[in-house]
């Protein structure tokens, strides 16, 4: 069996919906990570979507996808058993990672479930909070959501369109990126663990993990005053922006100095195909050889080229909508223009680049719909280690799947007291 | 800001960082916040993009006053190499020998031409931890497509799934994924072959196709359709089980900026304490937005009556109110919120103010993860271009003066 990255290292992961990106990147890198639930399971595994469209909480392809590969043991940290029963699990553990809101840790702690003894009487123990907005400041005990941390993160304010609200960034982007800057300070710590034999706890903050997607509007507050706003998809420069195809959209990003072909390739191509109109003609076929993204930021070029621009505008519009969106995407990138697919989830479940990589998995996934298990075309990897590869081998666990297991099999929990911790409902 | 004992977790790491403009370079700033010897490549050449992107320190010009480049080069030292004339590779090499970490986005074009592969790298420096993250990686047939995260949110389905379902696809007004997604995927796993290295001694190549990495995040819509052949498409900023859930405008600052609020409600006592704030309005007191169900079956009259009401609220003040009963809400923040007004930020002294030589005092990102005992830091701006090219060459590669001379006056060290 192929090594793993994380061989021998055992994670909890007492996270909600907002911290599990973080455990699964790391059981994926080959952790043991075992879920923490309280007894009735994880409040947001009956979330959206359903296997076969079939609300539930054992049907939740959102839960499946961020918790394969990591096991479930039931705990009540209500109760004092329950709690007790953290305390040896986290003794076996070298990180524990939770989401816990301000409310939640004050009151965990009060009875204690307290990082800071744990991490006192286990020295070598890594501490991971992720958090919306830190372990301290005047912020520290707010609510937050992704869309929460969206807005507070600066970067809401530049997606969508500009006479229209500000927007959300699809897929829980907030959750996955603190996720990822967790799974960061998991890994550093545990390197320095590793080497010296001190954990220490890490933190994460959802806004300021998310605002550096802030792009160059901070920075550009600093130097010059201004705040950038959403532009949306104005069409100041043709070829920069979002045009219609034959059978959908394309993402059109032509002319970016020393990047790619030149705006004179996007003419060449229109007239070959004879869709090129005057635009290859004097003066405009002059234009379109110097024609560049820096020429025309400047606003005295843009207004002294405007009307170029406008006709190019037309003609370009009306050659994008003349073709089906494969034929621009695969056509431009093979004249190295930077031309992107607007894809929807099937064209991406049915790309031939994705299946030529061999990104996809496939995976068994018990459910309480039916007899048979799930078979799952799984997504893959963010990436790919040679000698360590990373790999789905257990798919999402039921509620307490292994109770039995992790309490009696590794912490050595009697069996007959977990019989009793089971029968006052502790686990 | 210094670590208590003085170390961070990275301190024994050097990377040759031969990428450029921002999911590269992002990787690497990570690395040399919390203790790497980050050697950034450039050229005259083919100098970073960014180099000569914007903002610009007003009044400034050349290639140090831009801060797009500045913020993602912190802490790096910056050592001049034209991998195209030749005795350059063998410049490369030696630095590579020298280093742990080989960090690249170059195309795969690029790294063939440059002998820069895994194999090559692995003859000089059998245990180097070689990460590669061109946009559609280094195999398969579209691996010479060109982009930047502008052109990744298309492609994975993000600007598909953001936005008005009534309206075209907007994108998200940024090249998103160069900044969080790639690099910090990027360096979760160069962190783990670290660790594995540690363990054995074996080092490995990481590949990170950025299309790959950014569709990794979109797991639960992809499986929507591999396992249901549901094609999900945008639906806003709604959410599928709270309600409300979005953003409303509120009043104009006096200037006559734009000013809105997110709101999530995602229970009834959360919508409870909303209605108390809203005391009066209309809402409050309608029985039919009562239940989840009847907040879910009048979106969109609940929306409307939500917005009549945000739309005489101070934002900032709003969200603080609705924060304190315990219902989510966030004033939907600028660059000025983030940088003035955000108390916040400030009292946790996210952004770092660097003294530069020809920006002065400017603004960076502070480190996205905070490790108690041993937090990352940036302990100088961003280089200036070529800054510690002789530096690099004599005390790191072991050229005397005169060679380095030689080798700058060839054009290899340009």
């Amino acid at each position: 069996m192929t090594q793993t990255a994380l061989d021998g290292v055992r994670i909890l992961d007492l996270t909600s919906e907002m911290g599990w990106y973080a455990g699964k990147l790391l059981a994926d890198l080959g952790a043991d990570v075992i879920k923490v639930e309280p007894p009735g399971g994880d409040p947001a595994r009956g979330r959206a979507p359903y296997w076969q469209g079939s609300p539930g909480r054992e049907t939740s392809l959102r839960f499946w996808y961020f918790n394969a590969n990591k096991r479930s043991v039931t705990a009540d940290l209500a109760q004092f058993d329950g709690r007790w029963l953290l305390g040896e699990l986290i003794k076996t553990a070298d990180i524990v990672i939770e989401s816990w809101t301000a409310a939640e840790r004050a009151e965990l702690a009060e009875r204690g479930v307290d990082p800071d003894a744990y991490m006192q009487d286990q020295p070598a123990l890594t501490w991971v909070s992720i958090t919306g907005f830190g372990l301290d400041g005047p912020r520290a005990g707010w609510q937050v959501t992704d869309l929460i941390a969206q807005a507070a993160a600066g970067i809401a304010n530049l997606a969508g369109y500009p006479d229209g609200s500000p927007m959300r960034i699809a897929g829980n982007q907030a959750y996955i990126v603190a996720g990822i800057s967790a799974a960061q300070g998991a890994l550093l710590a545990l390197l320095r663990a590793e080497a010296t034999g001190q954990g220490q706890h890490v933190e994460t903050s959802m806004q300021e993990a998310l605002s550096i997607c802030q792009e160059t509007s901070h920075l550009q507050w600093d130097f010059q005053g201004a705040s950038r706003q959403r532009v949306g998809e104005q069409y100041r420069i043709p070829g920069i922006g979002t045009y219609e195809t034959q059978d959908g959209f394309i993402y059109s990003m032509v002319g970016i100095p020393g990047f790619g072909a030149p705006w004179s390739e996007v003419v060449r191509w229109m007239d070959e195909d004879g869709m090129a109109e005057d635009l290859t003609e004097p003066p405009n076929a002059e234009t379109f050889e110097n024609f560049n993204l820096r020429i025309l930021l400047d606003p005295d070029e843009q207004a002294r080229h405007a009307p170029v621009l406008d006709r190019a505008q037309e003609v370009l519009t009306r050659f994008y909508a003349s073709k089906s969106t494969m034929e621009l995407y695969e056509g431009g990138q093979g004249r190295r223009l930077l031309i992107g697919q607007v894809a929807t989830p099937a064209d991406i479940g049915d790309s031939k680049h994705f299946a030529a990589r061999e990104w996809w998995l496939e995976l068994k996934q018990p459910t309480t719909l039916g007899q048979d298990d799930a078979q799952l075309k799984f997504p893959g990897p963010p990436y790919r280690l040679s000698e360590t590869p990373t790999s789905i081998r257990r798919p999402a666990p039921r509620i307490g799947e292994h109770n039995q297991e992790v309490w009696v099999g590794e912490v050595g929990i009697p069996a007959e007291d977990l019989i009793a911790f089971a029968g006052e409902g502790a686990i | 800001m210094t670590s208590p004992n003085g170390t961070r977790p990275l301190d024994d790491i050097r990377v040759a960082d031969f990428s450029w403009f921002g999911a590269g370079p992002i990787a690497g700033r990570t690395l040399a916040d919390f203790g790497a010897d980050v050697i950034r490549i450039e050229s005259e050449a083919k100098v970073d993009g960014l180099r000569h992107g914007e903002p610009v320190k007003p009044g400034k010009t050349g290639l140090n006053v831009c801060a797009y480049f500045n913020n993602y080069n912190a802490d790096k030292r910056s050592f001049l190499l034209n991998m195209a004339v030749e005795g350059s590779r063998e410049v490369a090499m030696r630095l590579i020998e020298r280093s742990d970490i080989f960090l690249s986005n170059l195309t795969p074009r690029v790294i063939d031409r440059w002998g820069l592969t895994y194999e090559e790298l692995c003859e000089v420096k059998p245990d180097i931890i070689a990460a590669y993250s061109p946009m559609q990686g280094l195999w398969g047939p579209h691996r010479d497509f060109l982009g930047f995260g502008a052109v990744l949110t298309p492609t994975t389905g993000i600007s598909h799934l953001s936005g008005d379902p009534d309206r075209r696809p907007v994108g998200v007004g940024t090249n998103y994924p160069d900044y969080a997604v790639n690099p910090g995927h990027t360096v979760v796993a160069i962190l783990a072959a670290l660790r594995h290295r540690r363990r054995t001694g074996q080092g490995q190549r990481v590949e990170l196709a950025q299309i790959e990495s950014v569709a990794a995040t979109m797991g639960p819509s992809l499986l929507d359709y591999t396992a249901n052949g549901v094609n999900q498409t945008r639906k806003g900023n709604k959410s599928s089980w709270m309600f409300p859930h979005g953003i409303y405008r509120c009043a104009d600052d006096p200037s006559g900026r734009e000013r809105w609020i997110a709101i999530a409600v995602g229970d009834d006592a959360q919508w409870e304490s909303l209605c108390a704030v809203a005391e009066g309005a209309e809402f409050a007191a309608n029985d039919q937005f009562a239940t989840l169900l009847g907040r879910r079956r009048h979106e969109g009259d609940l929306n409307a009556a939500i917005s009549s009401w945000t739309a005489s609220f101070d934002a900032a003040s709003l969200a603080i109110h609705l924060q304190s009963v315990g219902v989510a809400a966030a004033l939907v923040q600028d660059a000025e919120d983030m940088c003035e007004h955000d108390e916040h930020l400030a009292e946790r002294g996210f952004y770092e103010y660097l003294d530069h030589p020809e920006t002065d005092i400017s603004l960076y990102d502070g480190p996205t993860v905070k490790l108690h005992d041993t937090p990352g830091y940036l302990a100088a701006p961003a280089p200036l271009f070529g800054e510690h090219t002789f530096e690099v060459a004599t005390e790191i590669l072991d050229y005397t003066p005169e060679e380095v001379a030689e080798l700058t006056a060839s054009g290899v060290l340009s």
